[in-house]
């Protein structure tokens, strides 16, 4: 059923003698789903919208859209529309013009440009701006022309970079909503670029989590946020406690100088791993009755919780998501479920991750 | 009080205004009304719309016409692929340092350049065309004057593409269009403003042109700018001078009137 429709197999580009701007990446995209692309700024986003556009071609490498090797395929020529980070809207044509501009091209008949302009902008509700000017439209306004100026070429594949950056908070909130809600409207793939990770957590199917050039980690955002890959990852998705350790023996851990349970297998003996704790996953106790005792350093409100900064025996930093108050300079226990326990091995490529992970299912599906 | 200041301030510029634009038009049309014997006279108008001048006015438009449209379609193509070059401010500025060389000196050098038995000749002897007349033609008129002309065409058009929205030949290219296309429903409309400021800053000086008329075209173009001159030197008939002076003020700000003022999407 689900079907695919850009593929990216060993795509390495670089500029000139540049450093690689992309390093053999390689991925697949399912129709009609919401993709995010989410990384820090420079992490090569752009560049591979900017490749799927056409704007741009892989240094080596291949680019498959529908099956059909599109290298070579100018940008004009492609089935997808951008939504600029910029807008990119023309400045010199009042916004009935910009969202008809494409379809002008295609040579369509006047009415039934008229049809189609009218019903792109009230999908993104701008009816009745049709004559305004585009320097008389605010942000959220050119986000909307530029939004409805690519859906209304009906593309297979929208590219969105980062459009929701320029926006203030409250509006980006909304325009979140929007964009999701249009996307399941209408169905179509959408590839979204944005440097936030709770934007990307909030809208997507699925998650590509990038770093320099490499995809880290592709998954829904339960399973990157919950069973982060590595460091990067598991620092640059939602805060978390990053803690040095050792894999005793399969299900058994140990980090800050004790041993717990965990439900984490399939490492070697006494291996050196990372383990992540999400700081909501903490729970706050006496220090008798903890798993870890900490000292509270400092203690910030929130508003729907306090963010707890403490430090155990051994120097290591917690951090403490919790409605309950505490005192600077008062001992607490910390407790966790092993569940809350997430191991990461040093180096490990996605797939033997993939591997590792399933296998624990399979073994909770046998009635472990 | 702040209000004070600033009326301060604008004295000298209101100043400048009436000493160096307002008083020198106004004379020029004062004398317009006064024939050879110092008479007071509507005649010159008159005389203006008789086959001579018109004759004149209609031979000065299309000589300013073509050397801005051959300026123009010399200068488009230029100063696009000045921006793709590396360094485009220096070769910018190897388009501009000659029109910083008098415009006598360089006339003087075409008069060499295109003379019997100057470079121009030696190039057609040597291809077998052999040596033609080229000083004192309509051709090298024109080319000299494009020649003079030229950057300040080139360099307005330059600014316009320069500051040209790359992200936006990106979105075109994005809805579908051509090279053609995007040339002409975004390239062009968005550096129109460049090639208005172009055309005036090359019309209006080409209309009044007087003394290239006489060293390179040798007294055959003969256009309003000649006939001001020969009327203030030589027949000393300021009156007429200065009338074919007020038509010509008149041209100019008609012609910025069609390409200037109003900007859309500036
Ligand atoms: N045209 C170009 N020439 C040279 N380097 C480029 C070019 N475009 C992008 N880069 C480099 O590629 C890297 C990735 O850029 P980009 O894809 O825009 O990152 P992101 O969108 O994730 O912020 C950056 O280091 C940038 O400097
Ligand atoms: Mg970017």
């Amino acid at each position: 059923m689900a079907s695919t429709i850009i593929q990216f197999k060993n795509v390495t580009k670089q500029y000139g003698q540049d450093p690689v701007v992309l390093d053999n990446v390689s991925f697949e995209i399912e129709k009609g789903k919401f993709y995010t692309l989410l990384g820090p700024s420079g992490c090569g986003k752009t560049t591979i919208l900017r490749l799927i556009a056409g704007f741009t071609e892989p240094t080596s490498g291949e680019i498959f859209f529908n099956g059909k090797k599109v290298n070579d395929i100018p940008a004009n020529k492609r089935q997808v529309n951008t939504v600029f980070q910029d807008y990119a809207l023309f400045p010199h044509l009042n916004v009935y013009e910009n969202v008809a501009f494409g379809l002008r091209i295609k040579k369509m008949k006047k009415s039934e440009i008229d049809k189609k302009v009218k019903e792109a902008l009230s999908f993104v509700n701008l009816n009745g701006y049709e004559d305004r000017d585009i320097q008389d439209m605010s942000g959220g306004q050119k986000q909307r022309v530029a939004i409805a100026r690519a859906i209304v070429n009906e593309p297979e594949v929208i590219l969105l970079d980062e459009p929701l950056s320029a926006l203030d908070l409250k509006l980006r909130y909304q325009m979140q909503y929007e964009l999701r809600e249009l996307q399941r409207r209408l169905g179509i793939t959408f590839i979204f670029v944005t440097h936030d990770q709770e934007e990307a957590l909030a809208m997507s199917d699925e998650i590509f989590v990038i770093n320099k050039g490499k995809i880290q980690q592709s998954g829904t955002p339960n399973d990157i946020y919950d069973e982060p890959i590595n460091r990067f990852v598991a620092d640059f998705i939602g805060e978390s406690n990053i803690i040095q350790g050792t894999m005793i023996e399969d299900y058994v851990v140990e980090f800050a100088g004790k041993r717990f349970a965990c439900v984490d297998k399939g490492m070697e003996r006494n291996e050196p791993i990372e383990v992540v704790l999400r700081p909501e996953d903490l729970e706050i106790t006496s220090p008798d009755q903890g798993l870890i005792q900490i000292k509270v350093i400092s203690q910030l409100f929130r508003g729907v919780h306090y963010e707890i900064l403490g430090v155990d025996e051994q120097g290591n930093e917690w951090m403490v998501h919790s409605t309950k108050k505490a005192q600077v300079g008062m001992e607490i226990g910390l407790r966790f479920e092993p569940e809350a326990i997430h191991v990461m091995r040093f180096n490990e490529s996605e797939e033997e991750f993939d591997k590792r992970l399933e296998s624990y299912t399979e073994d909770e599906s046998d009635g472990k | 009080m702040e209000n004070k200041t600033r009326t301060l301030y604008m004295i000298p510029y209101i100043g400048w205004i009436i000493l160096f634009v307002v008083a020198p038009i106004a004379l020029v049309v004062y004398y317009s009304f006064f024939d050879i014997h110092g008479n007071f006279t509507v005649g010159n108008y008159g005389k203006f719309f008789t086959p001579v001048y018109l004759k004149m006015a209609i031979s000065s438009f299309w000589y300013a016409f073509l050397i801005t449209i051959i300026s123009l379609a010399a200068a488009y193509p230029t100063a696009y692929l000045l921006t793709k070059t590396k360094h485009k401010q220096l070769w910018l500025l190897l388009i501009i340092v000659p029109s910083w060389v008098n415009l006598l000196l360089k006339a003087y050098a075409f008069i060499g350049i295109f003379g019997a038995h100057g470079a121009a000749n030696q190039f057609l002897d040597i291809i077998g065309i052999g040596t033609k007349q080229l000083l004192f033609t309509d051709f090298s008129f024109v080319f000299v004057s494009v020649y003079i002309f030229i950057p300040f065409m080139i360099l307005p058009i330059f600014n316009a593409l320069d500051n040209l929205n790359p992200s936006l030949l990106d979105a075109t290219k994005d809805l579908g269009a051509s090279k053609w296309t995007t040339f002409r429903r975004v390239i062009l409309p968005l550096t129109l403003n460049g090639v208005k400021s172009g055309i005036q800053v090359v019309f209006i000086p080409s209309l009044s042109l007087f003394m290239l008329t006489r060293l390179i075209a040798g007294n055959r173009v003969i256009t309003l700018g000649t006939a001001i001159e020969q009327h203030f030197l030589v027949t000393q008939d300021w009156g007429m001078g200065s009338t074919i002076a007020v038509f010509l003020i008149i041209a100019m700000f008609l012609i910025m009137a069609l390409t200037g003022f109003r900007r859309r999407g500036a």
